[in-house]
């Protein structure tokens, strides 16, 4: 238990960190300020524009009234304003956050699934001849970089085969019903299985490695003495004793996932937050920067707490003394 | 059972030669310069390996050159990475204040979202090659961090540690003398790995446009074939080789690294 609220004390000091991290750094970084908090260049300003960024984003109080402005920004939900684009910043996102879901919670579920089952497996027979092979190929597959497996696939089912679209999320005219629904199914085949792809290895090798380690103890030779079947052995011997850090895991690479999605999102042409955090580094909008990093970071703490709480309801140790 | 060791070993020093010999003389692969101009989006020929690219040069060229860019990020990030990683690490097992903060600090860098942590700093700084290694090492020294310090709070519990301090060998001395010397098959593994990510993290940067135009790399090269529409004139090649490359090298790392770790099991074991 001690554990487990230590993990979620670092998970919100790292949040605390991201947060005077991203107060900090326009102001301290050489160069004029209202520059970096509002994106556009000093030289196109005239004195009255001046005035009024610096009044708007209290430049003239002191650090800690700023401080405390930055605090209210993020506490009412607005996360500071893109002068660039014009609008709240937590309402550009909340639009493109959804998008940005429906690729990383896809793959996040089905690389997890696939590198649970495919490394218990191998892990369990481990030097049998699916393990090597399996697990050589892992190897090769972690070593390719995301955008390269974008890349191919596209080319493979877009361009060779013509099946499947290559950009967007829906075509012009997805329809209703059914048919919107199998359109952005279509659509979103590629960038989910980039994803999965890209990340089942490193779940994979985990899996295996500490499968193949906990299946030298005596009590899975004994199990199989007892003649239980190897399912039985692998789901209800090996799992319960190695789940933990396979779970810590997993979600600690649910904000890999998300940055991954900003690559598949770039080479799929998707509107999603990754799109957005690009858009927003090419017209140096600073506050919407800002807020992505926010936002990604909120994501992660929720995922490290949430997998703490499933690692606190799993583990029997921590269950049984509470109930005591 | 000897050769199937050594198998990684000459696999990895084989593919590893090939590129180093690539980024210290790209003279030597290609006829071209990398400014030299032909006709644009030609096809695969003997004369032009590759193609050439939108802007007419040699599209086996610019790869062939970009091997020094590439391998130079990625060397010298990870050794800056691993310079910081045994610093933090070794002051992270010790014990008191120093070891807490440390420890801590670890911790919290486990954590933070690291591409799209690097993405805004890097937009922030500017991306010229230098500010793309600070960056990468200051996001990456977390791995080899945890590792040594686990490693140094073992040695600590060994007797030979024990029969330092007892002998009075101030904290500094045992530190450098008789725990560094001990860290090196970590060291060696890790930053052979470490190349690796660091390359990866390089090469997505560039991928998405914040790499340093003037060293281009090849996820530099990646991200312009994307931008002047390698898709549809169907230039493949110029799309996937560096991507295929990046891979090459890679594994060729990983392979060193098998090759060391199974060394240290033969030692630990034997």
């Amino acid at each position: 238990m001690k554990q487990y609220s230590k993990n979620i004390l670092v998970a919100l000091v790292c949040f605390l960190i991201v947060i005077v991290l991203n107060f900090l750094l326009p102001r301290l970084l050489p160069g004029n300020p209202i520059a970096y908090l509002t994106g556009f260049s000093e030289e196109d300003m005239t004195v009255a524009q001046q005035e009024f960024y610096e009044n708007a984003l209290h430049l003239k109080e002191s650090g800690f009234v700023q401080f405390g402005f930055y605090l209210r920004s993020l506490l009412d939900g607005t996360l500071g304003y893109s002068y660039k684009k014009n609008a709240v910043v937590s309402a550009l996102i909340l639009e493109r956050l959804g998008i940005t879901l429906q690729i990383t919670l896809p793959s996040v579920l089905l690389s997890t699934v696939l590198g649970l089952v495919w490394g218990l497996h191998n892990g369990y027979q481990k030097d049998s001849l699916s393990d090597r092979l399996s697990t050589s190929a892992m190897i090769v597959v972690n070593t390719i970089p995301t955008f390269l497996i974008g890349l191919v696939l596209i080319i493979l089912f877009c361009f060779r085969v013509r099946w499947l679209p290559y950009t967007g999320l829906s075509s012009s005219h997805p329809g209703t019903g059914p048919a919107w629904l199998l359109d952005r199914l279509k659509h979103l085949f590629l960038p989910v299985l980039t994803l999965t792809i890209a990340t089942t290895p490193s779940r994979y090798l985990l899996m295996r490695n500490t499968a193949s380690r906990v299946a030298d103890e005596k009590y899975i030779l004994y199990a199989k003495e007892r003649g239980l079947s190897d399912h039985t052995i692998k789901y209800h011997y090996l799992l319960k004793n190695i789940a933990q850090p396979f779970i810590t895991m997993v979600g600690m690479s649910v904000s890999t996932c998300v940055g991954g999605s900003l690559i598949i999102e770039n080479i799929f042409s998707i509107n999603g937050m990754g799109k957005l955090l690009t858009d927003a580094v090419y017209t140096l909008d600073y506050p919407l920067m800002q807020g992505i990093l926010f936002v990604t970071t909120l994501i992660m703490v929720i995922s490290i707490v949430v997998t703490d709480f499933i690692c606190i309801a799993i583990d029997p140790k921590v269950r049984l003394r509470h109930e005591k | 059972m000897r050769n199937r060791r050594l198998l990684p070993l000459i696999l990895g020093c084989l593919l590893l030669s090939l590129f180093l010999l690539m980024a210290l003389f790209p003279q030597l692969f290609t006829p071209y310069g990398v400014k030299q101009m032909f006709a644009p989006w030609q096809t695969c020929t003997g004369e032009h390996l590759l193609g050439t690219n939108a802007l007419g040069y040699d599209i086996f060229t610019e790869l062939v050159y970009g091997t020094r860019e590439t391998l130079f990020i990625g060397l010298m990030s990870s050794l800056l990475t691993m310079l910081l990683g045994t610093a933090i690490g070794t002051a992270a097992a010790c014990r008191g204040f120093v070891g807490h903060f440390f420890n801590g600090l670890i911790n919290i860098f486990v954590l933070l979202p690291r591409l799209i942590t690097l993405i805004v700093l890097a937009s922030f700084v500017g991306s010229s090659q230098w500010n793309l290694i600070w960056l990468i090492c200051a996001f990456s020294w977390v791995g080899i961090a945890r590792n040594v310090r686990s490693k140094v709070m073992h040695l600590n519990e060994q007797t030979f540690i024990e029969n330092c301090i007892i002998q009075g060998y101030d904290r500094v001395h045992i530190a450098v003398h008789h725990i560094l010397p001990n860290l090196y098959d970590v060291l060696i593994s890790r930053f052979l790995l470490g190349v690796n990510s660091c390359i990866m993290m390089e090469s997505t940067l560039s991928f998405l446009g914040f790499g340093d135009l003037y060293h281009p790399t090849w996820g530099t090269m990646i991200n312009f074939a994307y931008k002047r529409g390698a898709f549809i004139r169907q230039a493949y090649s110029y799309l996937l080789t560096p991507g295929i490359c990046i891979m090459l090298l890679s594994l060729s790392f990983f392979f060193l690294s098998l090759y060391f770790e199974g060394r240290r099991d033969t030692i630990s074991e034997g």
